[in-house]
């Protein structure tokens, strides 16, 4: 199988380390990984905001550069998310992108279903659901709905020697970022995201962790402001640790 | 306006048309359907007395109010002091104690009791500081599904399925009973 | 980049403890819901039967709405059709002065909010009293609701205590205790409802195979108001049809475990026929119904049972409250019914959503509110209201991602922001620096990174081979 590595605009760009332990993962889990360069982005931060109509030329070149791949995997839970709900609306011309796309942790759990991974994580670790991959890609049981309880960021992070992991209290209520909501709404996002990190810090974590660095980014930007202690690590950085 | 303008613009205005659901709803099915009514009434608020058809209800009735100065009632049998059926205005009814009403099925699932109206004047329902209502045990059924498939409309065009007492919350959510209505109730499962 | 939402929620989170308390009352009506969600297995199943009854019956509305006049009028009930909110009203108000009723009490509705029909008949000499607790409140206060079922939970103990004692209505000056204004509101509230001449209700399901109207409430206040005076009047919007007594099981079983977390109001209220020697009439209302199940894009806003769920749920709502909103409903399903009202007036609360998309989730009927945010703002440029600093940052972005060289050369300058002072980016054109710190930009991208490893790998093979 191959697969082709999706780093979005901003992971490239700001956490270029989350592309990195991607990678590694994936080769150390022997995958025949590459990064097609002139790859930029998906498009969804103008359709967030209403400007869908914008996104249609890079949906074409996102085809244009994966089309070739079996699967494309992404660190991004809103991208891969957007690629797959999206997408199909804005081609011109039959795709298969959007249903090859997935997210680095549905890719670890569904597809390679891994069960172990080397290398210890001795800390403990809560973890934010985002929005989009518990609704969209349903990385875990909504909390809205009646369903079995489960979580995959979780499961996988189990599989490293010395994790703790926690959950919030309000395990998936939103964080504040919402991309262009941020900039429209500063207040409101702001006070979000400073209820969300309260809650992460009060699971006694030293990271809080997630599979999507712009949730994460969002938070770092809040724990900045207001001083709070805490780390923060994409899960691809803690399953790649040690490896 | 004319309805037969606004149904030609709503007629106009579908596109595609959408069936009924085929099946049914699987409402959900109790070990013991007493118990839980009796566990769900206690949940909304009511208190629940269970009687034997041979057990005297008036007196069980006056046993659980025995302040209770005034009995409002048309039910054969129910001893009390104003009757809704020869009340000349819902006013008289005003200032009644307890209030009892013979309801017709229990619905396990959210304690609710259909009381439809027999009696002339049905503010004795709302009007009674306390509200006694009546239910045969083998008239309670599990879900509003087969609660909706049994109800009959009286003669007098109106029904109510009450839950407990009256209740709000809308001071900073505190929950009070007896906002407009009875402060309490109690059932009572006769068979 | 404000909005009129974002502006008016500034105002509110201005007071930190406000918004904590505020988001506890709703997120606690959420939690409730949650507990009854899971105590039924068919909860789902529940959900996506609603959903399609709803959806069956928008489509045939006009067959329904004809089932459902000619058995109001066999029930010997008498009916009227208002286009819009002004021959609502007039309707209303013809209704009453025909049987000389000086004193109207009314059940809440949220229609009659919609039409501001307490302003009208007020004018016209009714003294308009509403019974819902919560109403009252706001009626006393002069206030609008802040959310469809739980319309004065932004008002604290003490403001009720303090308008109850201006009033006369409580007596213990300095007693705010819940329980204590509720009696004194149940004791004032008794006198109106044996003083009116006509009482009027609104409507949560209109049965069309029966003619019944129902009406769900907890404190019982519409049967005070349809018991005591002979003279009941229904508003209700035509949308509030439904099938049959099969499909109100349905309805009735969601309705108010979704919007306060019990397991059925206490009072689920039948009205077929009116009252013995007494007169019903329905007012059936359109009033811009007809034109979003005409709306091609969100006619399924339409299903909306207003239950409220969707509110409680939203992080937004619970901390911006409802008066943020410029629709007099709030919430998503607000937004959507607001823009469905008036686009140009309501563009500034579509904003108000971050697409976590929770109220998808909790909707019972599956309008999925957020997800139709979403096509909303897609649709602000055909009105001219789309942020036009925005749709600035669309395009600067459409512009460096369209071209892979350009996006290349921009990253390889981003980590030169790293050397703009903090206190520079502190600045009010920034909304990012409202609440966060700017993120540092590292040296290197990954895609300069990966492109590196790949000519050092590619240079060992050489060397190798």
């Amino acid at each position: 199988m191959k697969v082709g590595l999706f780093i979005p605009c901003y992971v490239d760009t700001l956490y270029p380390e989350v592309g990195v332990a991607t990678y590694r993962l994936l080769r150390k889990l022997k995958v025949d990984v590459t990064y097609p360069e002139r790859q930029t982005c998906c498009g969804q931060p103008m359709a967030n905001g209403g400007f869908q109509r914008m996104s249609g030329d890079l949906a074409e070149h996102f085809e244009d550069v994966f089309k070739d791949y079996d699967c494309i995997v992404t660190p991004s839970v809103s991208c891969s998310s957007f690629v797959k709900d999206h997408h199909p609306e804005l081609h011109k011309h039959e795709c298969s992108t959007p249903e090859k796309t997935m997210e680095l942790v549905e890719f670890l759990h569904d597809v390679l279903k891994i069960k172990e991974l080397p290398g210890e994580f001795p800390h403990v670790v809560s973890v934010h659901n985002s929005c989009h991959g518990v609704r969209v890609l349903r990385l875990s049981a909504p909390t809205e709905e009646h369903t079995k309880p489960y979580n995959k960021i979780v499961e996988l992070l189990k599989l490293k020697k010395g994790i703790t992991v926690h959950e919030p209290e309000r395990s998936d209520e939103c964080c504040g970022f919402g991309g262009m909501f941020t900039m429209e709404e500063p207040e409101v996002s702001a006070r979000m995201g400073d209820d969300k990190v309260k809650r992460h810090i009060a699971t006694g974590a030293e990271i809080i962790t997630g599979a999507d660095s712009s949730c994460l980014m969002h938070m770092r930007g809040v724990a900045g402001k207001q001083k709070y202690d805490v780390k923060f690590m994409h899960v691809a950085e803690i399953l790649a640790a040690g490896v | 306006m004319k309805k037969e303008q606004l149904f030609d613009k709503l007629r106009q205005g579908v596109t595609r048309q959408f069936d009924m659901p085929t099946q049914p709803v699987d409402g959900i099915v109790y070990p013991d359907v007493v118990q839980q009514f009796i566990e769900m009434s206690k949940t909304v608020g009511s208190k629940v007395i269970e009687a034997k058809t041979t057990d005297d209800l008036n007196h069980i009735i006056r046993n659980a109010y025995p302040e209770a100065k005034v009995f409002a009632s048309s039910v054969k049998g129910i001893k009390a002091d104003l009757n809704p059926d020869t009340v000349s205005t819902p006013a008289e009814l005003n200032g009644t104690d307890v209030g009892i009403v013979q309801g017709e099925i229990g619905v396990a699932e959210n304690g609710c009791i259909w009381v439809p109206q027999t009696m002339k004047e049905r503010v004795v329902c709302f009007i009674s500081e306390e509200l006694v209502i009546l239910i045969q045990r083998q008239h309670i059924v599990n879900n509003m599904h087969e609660a909706y498939k049994r109800i009959e409309m009286p003669e007098k065009g109106y029904g109510v399925f009450i839950s407990g007492p009256s209740k709000t919350a809308d001071i900073e959510q505190a929950l009070v009973m007896g906002a407009q209505a009875a402060r309490g109730v109690t059932v009572v499962i006769v068979g | 980049m404000s909005t009129s939402h974002s502006k008016k929620a500034a105002q509110f989170l201005s007071n930190p403890e406000n918004v904590t308390r505020h988001d506890k009352t709703f997120w606690g009506l959420r939690q409730k819901r949650d507990i009854q969600a899971h105590q039924l297995p068919e909860w789902e199943s529940l959900r996506e039967h609603a959903s399609q009854i709803k959806e069956h019956t928008l489509t045939h509305l006009a067959d329904y709405l004809e089932q459902f006049s000619d058995n109001l009028e066999r029930n010997g009930v008498v009916v009227h059709w208002a286009k819009d909110a002004q021959e609502f009203n007039e309707i209303a108000y013809g209704i009453l002065e025909t049987h000389k009723v000086r004193k109207l009490v009314k059940s809440k509705s949220m229609l009659t909010e919609e039409c501001e029909m307490n302003d009208y008949l007020i004018k016209h000499g009714i003294d308009v009293v509403e019974t819902d607790l919560g109403e009252r409140i706001l009626q006393l206060m002069n206030l609008k609701p802040s959310h469809i079922v739980v319309p004065a939970a932004h008002i604290s103990r003490h403001d009720v205590g303090k308008i109850f004692e201006d009033l006369g209505i409580s007596k213990e000056i300095g007693n705010h205790d819940p329980t204590y204004l509720t009696q004194c509101a149940r004791y004032s509230l008794r006198q109106a409802f044996l003083e009116a001449e006509a009482g009027m209700t609104g409507c949560n399901f209109g049965v069309a195979s029966t003619g019944d109207c129902v009406v769900c409430t907890n404190e019982g206040n519409a049967d005070m108001s349809t018991s005591c005076p002979k003279l009941h009047i229904v508003s209700m919007g035509i949308d509030k049809v439904i099938p049959d007594l099969d499909s109100l099981a349905v309805f009735q079983r969601l309705l108010c475990r979704c919007g306060t977390g019990q397991p059925s109001t206490s009072y689920t209220s039948h009205y077929r026929k009116p009252r013995p020697d007494g007169k019903m009439h329905v007012i059936l209302v359109d009033n811009g119904r007809s034109d979003i199940i005409a709306n091609p894009n969100h006619w399924t806003t339409a299903k909306c049972i207003r239950c409220g769920a969707c509110m409680n749920t939203c992080p937004v709502y619970r901390r911006s409250m409802g008066y943020s909103y410029s629709y007099f409903i709030p919430g998503p399903i607000g937004v959507n019914l607001g823009m469905l009202r008036n686009p140009k007036l309501h563009s500034g609360n579509v904003s108000a959503c971050s697409l976590c998309l929770s109220c998808d989730h909790v909707c019972p009927v599956k309008v999925n509110p957020g997800s139709q945010i979403y096509t909303w703002r897609q649709e602000l440029e055909q009105f001219g209201t789309e942020n036009k600093e925005k749709r600035y940052m669309a395009e600067a972005m459409r512009r460096v991602y369209g071209s892979y060289t350009i996006y290349d050369a921009m990253v390889k300058k981003a980590s030169l922001v790293n050397y703009v002072p903090q206190k520079l980016m502190d600045i009010k054109l920034n909304p990012w620096a409202v609440g966060h710190t700017m993120p540092h930009i590292p040296k290197k991208s990954f895609h300069e990174i990966y492109r590196q490893a790949m000519k050092e790998l590619d240079e060992e093979k050489k060397k190798k081979g």
